[in-house]
């Protein structure tokens, strides 16, 4: 118990970069990026011009990946759709964290009878099949990229709560939040001045872990169709409507699910060496 | 004490050999994959394709409609229609036993009509019985009383959508269990899983369709839900199914390889096209409405987006159907002409540079998903932007009911599929308020209401009447046929598998061989 | 005690019944109604037929009233039959609890299989090539989509070498689909093992176990492995509730018959009363087991009490 009542240790880069696994995962990451931001220039075809090859021609010199069903450029449309992937899951974690880190925040400030309530809500919605409620979302909202962002945030926030509440609980119980309550410092103060800066680091760190399932969830509403819209690229859209041809044409499917298993792998082994860098137990015995 | 077991192996030997010799002494079992599982197998009860394919199995029609549509006789030997297109007397045949042992009877059709239109039943189907007044028996005859003439009865009399039960179907405590006189009945079902049919050893039919008039050649056909396309597909290659919904694109593959057969259902019924929300300007001006149809090259959806596993058509209602001509209907709609049209749009002052913008609403089908991508470049070539909108099937209608009923705001462009046995859907599509509220006015609701109270050649011009009048004003662009859960793939070593109306199916002439 | 007990059961009861009919009004606010939506798939839906239908199933009534009219049946215990077919939902969902219990244990158990060895030698070789390696194809396997995955192992497992059927449930079925989720579930085994073990093997009583000139195989299975396995535990209940829910694309590809492609399916057909009944299983039973949880730490630990 002592352990989590540990200032957090700091976290610092270029250590950080050090670890094995943050160090693989952010050499990944940069090329996704990096494909993300240059796409336009580097693409050979248009993404979007249908006949730029033969339908269903398989990878060769005129087209790395080959060309999908309408004979559109596969490596163009899996470049990208690097955008729309990093994109959605990007802006599904900011909203998710902050709404969710909000949530968490009020449930530890609350008074105690609606607090056991509100935990319980959120433990209900947090068990629930998050492709579910991602897709109840959806239906609710509306199909295409903007919803399915929101959608995924709406469904991150539950965990984001939980979390944000369990740390917040910790830092409530210390002296000093106790002394400036006594004091009469008013709850939104104390929470913003005194706690959130205490538990941002950490809560960086669960941002990171959040973006993976971000982008897997992107990808599972697009297989679904119900993510972004066709003809844009995404690597789940490109999954879903290529998979009938898994015996024709497997490239079609085999390109975007590396891109995705990739950009995925790069955001979980950073998430993994963060968590073994902060990790207190692992820590504290290290030498 | 030793001769006694070595008779009996011996004995046992040559059962074995006389097994082996009879190979159709063995058990055939035809194992069917489909997409989706019935709803229910209350045929009075649920509508759905799914639902009615299985229904379509266990129950007989009382008339049976031949490839052209023309009704024939079948649970009822003969019939007679009044003057006055009011009153139908069918007279029953005799002799046919119920799955559970029952004569079937007219008593069994007066319960069938009372209870499908009975309010409590809930029958989603109600509209189809027509305006029944009142259903009598008298000796082997059943009277069916009409409040008003009501023409595509005898069709929809033929369709899977209108069985007849047994009254042994509903148990005194009002639970269901399906009864009937048709080709297979009912043994097992788990839902969303499979369900298993075995052959009515005392089947009698009358299918037109059909060459086996007894007992089906198989004896157990278990069908399947497999959702997902590819499994299907790799279910039916590893031979742990015989029959399988394939995916569009691995039909298109299939077609050209040894060792596969695959269906396509011609008397579908189905049509697709597209529509327009046509109180939204500038699609309340035909002219607009046709430069977008002359914009949409059908032959090209049909090759491209279905693979060449359906047709190009022109008419708002399906192939096949009573007063359906495919050439007079291409007379009266629109060809594809982009530069005819880039002219027109480009008269009315929408260029690529000032693009004219709608939504092309829509919901996810295979083969309709291409289709939309290809629908997009076409009208981007005529000066029109159009914005993909993509919804599930239950918010894709609900959604167009609202837009249809819209007076400004974005114009839509959306497509639809719709399929029956009769050319009378268009009635219930296009008749004021419509289906999802796409009617269109009092001059069309009149032709639709008159080709109900006809009959024969009359019929038929008003139905062409009906046609004319959607496509001169470009109301619909109708685009190909047919469009969905339409096809069907086996491993070559089954024989005698024929799709019906409505993709329905056929298993009595089915055999499997080795 | 008892008034602590009573409280949590009534704290429990009364979020059932808010979650119920937050539910109850939500999911009528989604667009899409289910009789369109089931008389579109039919081919011949009157306008008149779908207001008829509407009325008698009491789908014009206001949201808030059908969602109240909805909790009250749900306390009679009445969970209604469903739209589609008209059968009653209580055995429909419940009938495929089995199947979906069956699921999560199987993938569990995989995840377990394929996740403490990967710990093991990762701790055992820590800061080593080998320690890397397993970590990368831990980590590897959370990465890879659920649907991807079953794919591609229906092509190769079921239709190029035969191994397992396709499509079904039952005892056969279940090999692929438990390796998908076990795979995916596999990384967090193998991480907890792994810094659990870490934690242990840097003990001094493992120290003086090694002094004491056991061999390290000895050292490993019997003093480090038995304490590493209460943090293993732990994660074993986190894996599990996610499996329960988290298995709805794994279903769909593997054509199991679970509860969450039951879900799926109401969902896009608004079949109301089937959600709604989902909901309410589903939320009795996490609220159940966390309640349960909750009186268990209250018996242990009295401080807990006072809150």
């Amino acid at each position: 118990m002592t352990d989590t009542a540990l200032p957090p240790r700091r976290f610092r880069l270029p250590a950080a970069l050090r670890h094995w696994s943050i160090a693989t995962g952010a050499v990944i990451l940069a090329v996704v990026v990096l494909a993300a931001i240059l796409a336009p220039w580097v693409a050979p075809y248009d993404p979007f011009r249908m006949g730029s090859g033969p339908r269903l021609s398989p990878p060769g010199a005129a087209h790395w990946f080959g060309t999908d069903e309408l004979g559109r450029d596969l490596f163009s449309r899996v470049l990208l759709g690097a955008r729309a992937s990093l994109g959605i899951g990007l802006a599904a974690v900011v909203a998710g964290l902050g709404l969710g880190v909000s949530f968490g925040l009020v449930i530890a400030f609350c008074p105690a009878r609606l607090k056991g309530l509100l935990l319980r809500i959120v433990d209900v919605v947090y068990s629930f099949p998050d492709t579910l409620l991602a897709l109840a979302l959806v239906a609710f909202l509306g199909p295409g990229a903007e919803n399915a962002t929101l959608a995924i945030a709406i469904s991150l926030i539950p965990f984001y709560a939980r979390v944000t509440y369990g740390l917040a609980a910790v830092e409530r119980a210390k002296p000093y939040v106790e002394a400036a309550q006594i004091a009469g410092t008013a709850p939104t103060r104390i929470m913003r001045v005194q706690v959130l800066p205490n538990i941002l680091q950490s809560l960086i760190v669960i941002g990171s872990i959040g973006f993976s399932s971000a982008i897997l969830s992107a990808a599972g509403l697009s297989f679904l169709g119900l993510g972004v819209q066709p003809p844009s690229p995404e690597w789940g859209s490109i999954l879903a409507s290529g998979r009938n041809y898994i015996a024709r044409a497997p490239w079609i499917l085999i390109f975007p699910g590396l891109a995705i298993c990739l950009t995925v792998l790069s955001f979980n082994l950073i998430g993994d060496g963060i968590r073994d860098l902060t990790d207190p137990k692992g820590r504290r015995r290290r030498g | 004490m030793t001769v006694l077991p070595r008779l009996t192996l011996s004995a046992l030997l040559l059962g074995a050999s006389a097994l082996t010799a009879l190979p159709l002494a063995a058990e055939t079992t035809l194992t069917v994959a489909r997409s989706v599982d019935a709803d229910g197998l209350d045929p009075q009860k649920v509508s759905t394709t799914q639902s009615s394919q299985v229904t379509d199995l266990i129950f007989d029609t009382l008339v049976s409609l031949d490839a052209t549509g023309a009704p024939h006789p079948a649970l009822a030997e003969s019939w007679t229609i009044s003057e006055d297109n009011l009153t139908y007397s069918f007279t029953i045949r005799q002799g046919l036993t119920c799955h559970d042992g029952a004569a079937f009877g007219p008593e069994d059709v007066v319960f069938t009509f009372t209870r499908a239109v009975a309010p409590e039943t809930m029958n989603p189907r109600l509209s189809q019985y027509g305006p029944i007044e009142s259903v009598t028996a008298e000796g082997n005859v059943v009277t069916v009383k009409m409040t008003e003439p009501y023409g595509p009865f005898l069709s929809y009399l033929g369709s899977f959508a209108l069985p007849m039960l047994c009254k042994g179907s509903v148990a005194a405590d009002g639970a269901f269990a399906p009864i009937g006189t048709g080709p297979f009945s009912l043994v097992e079902w788990v839902r969303n899983d499979h369900i298993t049919l075995k052959a009515n050893d005392a089947y009698q039919g009358f299918g037109q369709l059909v060459e086996n008039k007894g007992r089906p050649h198989i004896d157990t056909l278990k069908l399947v839900v497999i959702p997902e396309a590819v499994a299907r597909m790799a279910a039916l290659r590893s031979g742990e199914v015989d029959l399988a919904e394939p995916s569009l694109e691995e039909a298109a593959m299939l077609s050209g390889e040894p060792g596969f057969k695959i269906y396509s259902a011609d008397l579908s019924g189905q049509q697709v096209m597209a529509a327009f929300t046509w109180k939204l300007p500038p699609f309340d001006n035909p002219e607009v409405r046709r430069a977008i149809g002359m914009a949409l090259d059908r032959d090209a959806y049909a090759a491209i987006a279905y693979e060449g596993l359906v047709s190009p058509t022109t008419c708002p209602a399906a192939p096949g159907l009573i007063g359906v001509d495919q050439e007079k209907c291409a007379e009266w709609g629109t060809k594809y002409d982009p530069d005819a049209a880039r002219a027109i749009m480009e008269g009315l002052g929408y260029t690529p540079q000032n693009p004219l913008k709608i939504k092309l609403s829509v919901h996810a089908l295979p083969g309709f998903d291409q289709m939309h991508q290809m629908m997009q470049q076409h009208l981007a070539e005529i000066g029109v932007e159009a914005e993909l909108e993509t919804r599930e099937v239950a918010a894709f209608f609900d959604q167009m009911s609202q837009e249809n009923q819209r007076t400004e705001g974005m114009p839509v462009l959306w497509t639809m599929g719709y399929s029956g046995v009769d050319s009378d859907y268009m009635t219930v599509m296009w008749q004021q308020p419509g289906f999802v509220n796409m009617g269109v006015g009092a001059e069309l609701d009149t032709m639709l209401a008159d080709q109900r109270m006809l009959t024969g050649e009359a019929r038929v011009a008003k139905l062409q009447e009906v046609q004319k009048y959607l496509l001169e004003n470009t109301y619909a662009v109708p685009l190909v046929s047919p469009g969905w859960n339409w096809l069907w793939a086996s491993t070559d070593k089954i024989e005698g598998f024929k799709t019906g109306f409505v993709a329905s199916l056929i298993f009595n002439d089915v055999k499997k061989i080795d | 005690m008892l008034t602590f007990v009573a409280r949590r059961l009534l704290t429990a009861a009364i979020t059932i019944l808010v979650v119920v009919f937050l539910a109850g009004v939500l999911i009528h606010l989604v667009p899409g109604d289910p009789i369109t939506a089931m008389l579109a798939q039919s081919g011949n839906a009157s306008a008149a037929d779908i207001a008829r239908l509407t009325q008698q199933y009491g789908l014009d009534r206001p949201v808030w009233q059908q969602a109240l009219i909805y909790v009250g049946n749900v306390l009679q215990g009445d969970l209604g039959t469903t739209i589609r077919g008209n059968e009653p939902v209580a055995p429909l969902l419940l009938g495929r609890l089995p199947n979906t219990i069956a699921l999560a244990v199987a993938g569990l158990g995989t995840a377990l299989a394929l996740g403490i060895p990967m710990g093991v030698i990762a701790a055992v070789n820590r800061g080593r090539a080998a320690d890397f390696a397993v970590m990368l194809i831990a980590i590897l396997g959370v990465s890879i989509p659920g649907f991807w995955m079953g794919l591609t192992f229906i092509q190769v497992f079921s239709l190029h070498l035969g191994w397992f059927p396709v499509a079904g449930t039952s005892a056969r079925n279940i090999v692929l689909p438990a390796l998908t989720l076990g795979i995916v579930h596999s990384a967090l085994v193998a991480r907890m093992t792994r810094s659990a073990l870490i934690d242990i093997l840097n003990e001094d009583y493992i120290r003086t176990a090694r002094a004491r000139g056991l061999r390290e195989r000895e050292v490993l299975m019997v003093h480090a492995m038995r304490p590493a396995m209460i943090s293993i535990v732990t994660v074993v209940g986190l894996v599990f509730a996610h499996l329960l829910g988290g298995q709805v694309i794994t279903e769909n590809v593997f054509s199991w018959n679970g509860i969450g492609r039951l879900a799926i399916q109401a969902m896009l057909q608004r079949d109301y009363p089937l959600v709604q009944g989902f909901i309410v299983i589903f939320a009795t039973s996490i609220v159940l087991v966390t309640t349960a949880l909750d009186l268990l730490y209250g018996l242990l630990d009295p401080r807990v009490r006072r809150r």
